[in-house]
């Protein structure tokens, strides 16, 4: 098995590089996206709806790596038969071994990292200040569920922006989870319970919230703290503007939903 | 820290997004590659500019990829020798002229349906205008990266007069033996110059059909090498898409305005920046549409899968920087235009 011992045994000892790491490219991008699926991390990249797409690459990028590996395998077994990977010339503008390093390095990379939710620090930078009374979002469907307790902090915030008057809803319970943010411009005993929504991917997230009342003298939880608040709707003025809030509150801590976003 | 963190959930966001698109757009390059007879196809192309560059815009509807997928295509059809007029008006219209971002673009804004259709047409209007500019300027190489030029090599002249034998291959108007070069003879009446650009003695060589095991080998190949050179890209235009994310806060770009024109702006802009794929990007707008005017979401939705920051690097692997600057000039001032009259005078 020396590789000087004839000519043609070194040729037959020469690996075919850039197919093996072409392979593990594949293998690799593939068991990140298998992982992402598997663990639950898929939810904080991407909407439900196109869930099927990443899982469908996942899968045809371990079946492209398993037919590269296959072919490696046969033409170390029989070097005669294949005429070589035909993959090795380039094209486009970085260096063959720079891209394949790239996306190497970023499939390690990804089978290392957990995505994590994006915190009320990213609420701020996306506006969270003009959610209130105008969500973005305009529903494809809107169904009113019927207990005022039942609503998510989305459906609030969607019933509101059909009929904004904040007495509307004076003293319905409600019942919404979801994570704190501090407003700078409140006062002391006000936090906002918010969450994110996504319409696509976590690129388009964007933050909505209640504001929520403490009695006095009640501490304030800590940001980002996720939370179930149980209480009733009362009309407050926060920022100069008349608005819903959520008083008489119970928090529980809770611990982060494997899915933070709302749809 | 947690601007990293979000910057990398961003990063990974965009790439578990855009990587089926890209894939399904490297597998469709790879069966036009293999399965497709470019010389049968291009023979249909009609010679007009102006009716290539229709046809180009539409070959979307056969080939339904976004704007990751449809770089390898145009770079597949530029190699096959189409016309620029077709490749143009194929990489900026087919990302919205197909089924499938049609439907997705209808069940988002199935209660504004003009958004829909005006979508549609203010894509093909642009698309076909810029493609009949570039189609004026008749050897696209000073345009290309150079790997990519020297593959096509020299423009076929314009010949009214060229007859196509049944077989496909161009017959030359005059006897090979008379012009000056090396040349090979092949089969009876067919020849290959030395000097030839490899793209068209690979046409000539590769003229009888392979067997399909051997096909099929080759397709392997190509979508192992496009996936490769063009996933690296996608890599670093997703890297910098997800860092201009979170170093601008999207209040600046919302704030720009409510106006008639920095609506428009502010939406192309945002379209620029947040690069999503046009198969869900109407999905995104529709957040949108209760706070912006509908000019402003037609900008978001006709720039948006032409150039975004995104694609700029995968671009960069076809044209040289002066071009995409054009293409960028062009696309965007035409898509301000017809969206500024819309919101002008239609609503």
């Amino acid at each position: 098995m020396t590789s000087i011992s004839s000519p043609r045994r070194s040729r037959r000892r020469r690996l075919p590089w850039q197919a093996i790491i072409d392979c593990l490219i594949l293998l690799l991008w593939g068991l990140v996206l298998t992982r992402l699926a598997v663990t639950g991390k898929l939810f904080l990249l991407l909407h439900p709806d196109y869930m099927w797409l990443s899982n469908m690459a996942a899968v045809m990028l371990l079946g492209l790596g398993l037919v590269r590996a296959t072919q490696i395998w046969q033409s170390l077994a029989s070097p005669q038969s294949i005429t070589g990977f035909r993959s090795e010339e380039h094209i486009a503008l970085m260096p063959r071994q720079i891209s394949s390093g790239l996306l190497l390095a970023i499939a390690i990379f990804g089978l290392i990292y957990s995505p994590r939710p994006f915190t009320s620090e990213t609420a701020f930078q996306r506006g969270i200040t003009d959610v209130l009374g105008q969500t973005r979002s305009r529903p494809e469907r809107f169904v009113l569920s019927g207990a005022p307790e039942e609503r998510t902090i989305i459906d609030w915030i969607r019933t509101l922006n059909v009929y904004p008057e904040p007495d509307a809803y004076n003293s319905q319970p409600v019942k919404v989870s979801g994570f704190v943010v501090h407003m700078p411009d409140w006062p002391d005993n006000h936090f906002m319970i918010a969450r994110f929504v996504l319409t696509c991917c976590a690129a388009d997230a964007y933050p909505v919230g209640l504001p929520v009342a403490l009695p006095e003298g009640e501490p304030m939880p800590q940001p980002d703290t996720w939370l179930e608040v149980v209480g009733t709707m009362q009309t407050g003025t926060l920022s100069n503007k008349r608005q819903l809030v959520i008083g008489e509150p119970t928090l529980t801590t809770i611990p982060e939903p494997r899915n933070p976003y709302e749809y | 820290m947690v601007q990293l963190n979000n910057g990398i959930t961003l990063f990974f966001s965009l790439l578990v997004e855009a990587l089926p698109f890209l894939l399904l757009g490297v597998l469709f390059s790879s069966v036009l590659l293999l399965f497709v007879d470019e010389q049968k196809l291009l023979s249909i192309v009609p010679r007009n500019a102006v009716l290539a560059a229709l046809v180009g815009s539409l070959i979307g509807f056969m080939f339904p990829v976004c704007e990751c997928g449809n770089i390898p295509v145009a770079r597949r059809l530029l190699m096959k020798g189409a016309p620029t007029a077709v490749a143009i008006g194929y990489l900026l219209a087919a990302p919205t002229v197909n089924p499938i971002v049609f439907w997705a673009t209808w069940i988002a804004f199935r209660d504004q349906p003009e958004i829909v259709f005006l979508r549609i047409l203010f894509s093909l209007i642009v698309a076909v205008t810029i493609a009949v500019i570039f189609s004026a300027q008749e050897d696209m190489r000073p345009f290309l990266q150079d790997s990519l030029a020297r593959i096509m090599g020299e423009p076929e002249k314009p010949a009214p007069q060229r007859k196509r034998a049944d077989s496909g291959t161009a017959v030359p108007d005059v006897s090979p033996l008379l012009q000056s070069g090396s040349f090979l003879i092949q089969s009876p009446g067919q020849v290959l110059q030395l000097s030839a650009p490899p793209a068209k003695t690979l046409a000539i060589l590769s003229e009888a059909p392979k067997p399909l095991g051997s096909r099929l080998q080759l397709m392997v190949d190509n979508i192992v090498l496009e996936l490769r050179e063009l996933g690296a890209v996608l890599v670093l235009g997703s890297a910098i898409a997800a860092f201009v994310q979170v170093a601008i806060p999207r209040e600046v770009v919302l704030g720009l305005g409510q106006g008639p024109i920095t609506s428009i702006v502010a939406m192309m802009g945002l379209a620029w920046v947040v690069s999503i794929c046009s198969t869900v990007d109407s999905f995104f707008a529709l957040s949108f549409a209760s706070t912006f005017t509908s000019g402003a979401l037609l900008g978001f939705l006709v720039f948006g899968p032409m150039i975004d920051l995104k694609n700029i690097s995968l671009l960069l692997t076809v044209f040289k920087g002066r071009a995409i600057l054009y293409l960028f000039a062009l696309a965007a001032q035409l898509t301000f235009l017809l969206c500024l009259v819309m919101n002008l005078y239609i609503l």
